[in-house]
């Protein structure tokens, strides 16, 4: 999370903050939520900046504005930069965190940020891909004294929502453009495409950098439904975690998420004592241990 | 598999091998893992390459934590040192000739040690290692396999009748 480093005088007035995210639907790179805020007073202003959906907009014009931006003295902006590493890890934990969960904690991680830092905010303008007025009303309780608007397409109905748009966008690339990969195989390129599973470049990447055993680099976010239709001939790996999630399905709770567990996995499901030993039939100090006996190999 | 040599369920291991002129080479240290899961695959892999440990800063029952990623999973771990007096092998059979199917191979050659380690890295999906996991606890049977195995003596048969007796 970066943020600008001193306090100007404006932001002990009322202030309003609009909230915005970028990389949401790719398949690989990071997912940025960004902020911008300003005095109340400031909006007329800012709406004569000319900040539109990012998404309208062309590379350099977004690149031209943030440093505009950046370069004006009456608005604040952060950002929060979501590894995929995180992303996937959050999706497929034995208790598992869906994205908007994640996208929720991203957006009231940055009102916090911006609070703490002495800014006055009074309204906040959020997007939102999921059900607005539920969203809202997790805010609100979490900031009492904060008016939020929570909308869909925020971005291209409050110019503060558009000017956010920008910063997430406009990081988001930039991250994804100087990524540095974790991997050190041979053969490896940097040609990402936009990370959108339909993206032909996308495609390509995915496909030049599979791995039977290792399924992707970290770049890509193993939680997508898009990874399963490449990881059909990839290597079998069934997971203990996920051994006890399934018995615990059979107790009721219908609310499971997508088959994640079995991402890549089309065989059919394995006894637990090929996953791991049991020790079963033998005392409790061995079965505490999962100490089974094996003469034989 | 059926022991054509030797007792029914015993398996031969041959411990003098010769580790040739660089013994490091074969020295698994810090490359041993142990992964909360199967991989259904038994081959070489480009492992460094892909799989990166990195230390975490945080220490939990005196562990250092490290984190790695695997098929988009968060694993936590630990290196530990394999007790005192125990060493890690990494068995294999005796390659007699080319041909990999031949059963005869499989069934008469004793197992050989292919290469050793003294320290193993285990990792837990999704929660901080511990010395509860049952990992660190499958060492306790060192322990009391160690007393079990110890030879009774005349003074530990005297003691241990003498506590009895009091008991009664």
């Amino acid at each position: 999370m970066s943020l600008q480093d001193s306090l100007p005088k404006w932001a002990s007035k009322p202030c309003v903050m609009g909230i915005d995210e970028a990389g949401r639907g790719p398949v690989l790179g990071p997912m940025v939520y960004g902020c911008l805020y300003c005095a109340s007073s400031y909006l007329k202003e800012l709406s004569s900046l000319n900040f539109a959906d990012s998404k309208t907009l062309k590379e350099e014009k977004r690149e031209e504005l943030f440093e505009d931006l950046k370069a004006n003295e009456s608005i604040g902006w952060a950002v929060d930069v979501i590894d995929p590493r995180e992303l996937s890890s959050k999706m497929l934990n034995k208790v598992k965190i869906n994205l908007n969960e994640i996208s929720h904690g991203s957006a009231m991680g940055l009102v916090t940020k911006v609070l703490s830092m002495g800014v006055l905010l009074t309204e906040v303008y959020v997007d939102t891909v999921g059900d607005p007025e539920k969203y809202r009303i997790k805010l609100s309780e979490k900031f009492p004294n904060i008016k939020f608007v929570v909308a869909k397409k925020a971005d291209s109905l409050y110019p503060v929502v558009s000017g956010a748009s920008i910063v997430a966008k406009v990081t988001r690339d930039r991250a994804l453009r100087e990524w540095a990969l974790e991997e050190t195989a041979e053969n490896m390129h940097r040609n990402f495409g936009s990370g959108y599973p339909g993206d032909p470049t996308t495609k390509c990447w995915l496909e030049d950098h599979k791995h039977s055993v290792f399924g992707f680099p970290t770049l890509v976010r193993f939680s997508w439904g898009t990874c399963t239709s490449y990881f059909k001939d990839v290597v079998e790996v069934s997971w203990e975690s996920d051994k006890v999630d399934e018995d615990g399905a059979t107790g009721g709770s219908g609310k499971k998420q997508l088959r994640l567990s079995n991402v890549g996995i089309t065989t059919s499901k394995r006894k637990s004592e090929e996953i791991e030993s049991n020790a079963k039939g033998r005392c409790k100090f061995f079965q505490a241990r999962k100490l089974e006996q094996l003469s034989r190999f | 598999m059926n022991a054509q040599n030797g007792r029914k369920g015993e398996a031969t291991v041959d411990f003098d091998f010769d580790f040739g002129s660089d013994p490091k080479a074969l020295d698994l240290s810090g490359k041993i893992h142990q992964l909360p899961c199967t991989i259904k695959f038994d081959g070489p892999c480009p492992v460094s390459h892909y799989f990166k440990p990195k230390s975490t800063g945080i220490e939990v029952d005196g562990l250092n934590v490290e984190e790695a990623y695997f098929r988009g999973r968060k694993l936590q771990g630990a290196t530990i040192s394999l007790p005192e007096g125990y060493s890690g092998y990494v068995l294999g059979k005796k390659s007699l000739g080319k041909s990999k199917s031949s059963d005869q191979c499989d069934d008469s050659s004793p197992w050989q040690v292919k290469a050793k380690f003294d320290n193993i890295t285990y990792w837990n999906h999704d929660t901080l290692p511990s010395q509860d996991d049952t990992f660190q606890r499958t060492f306790h049977w060192l322990t009391v396999a160690q007393a079990l195995h110890k030879p009774v003596t005349a003074e530990d048969l005297a003691s241990a009748s003498a506590a009895l007796n009091n008991l009664s």
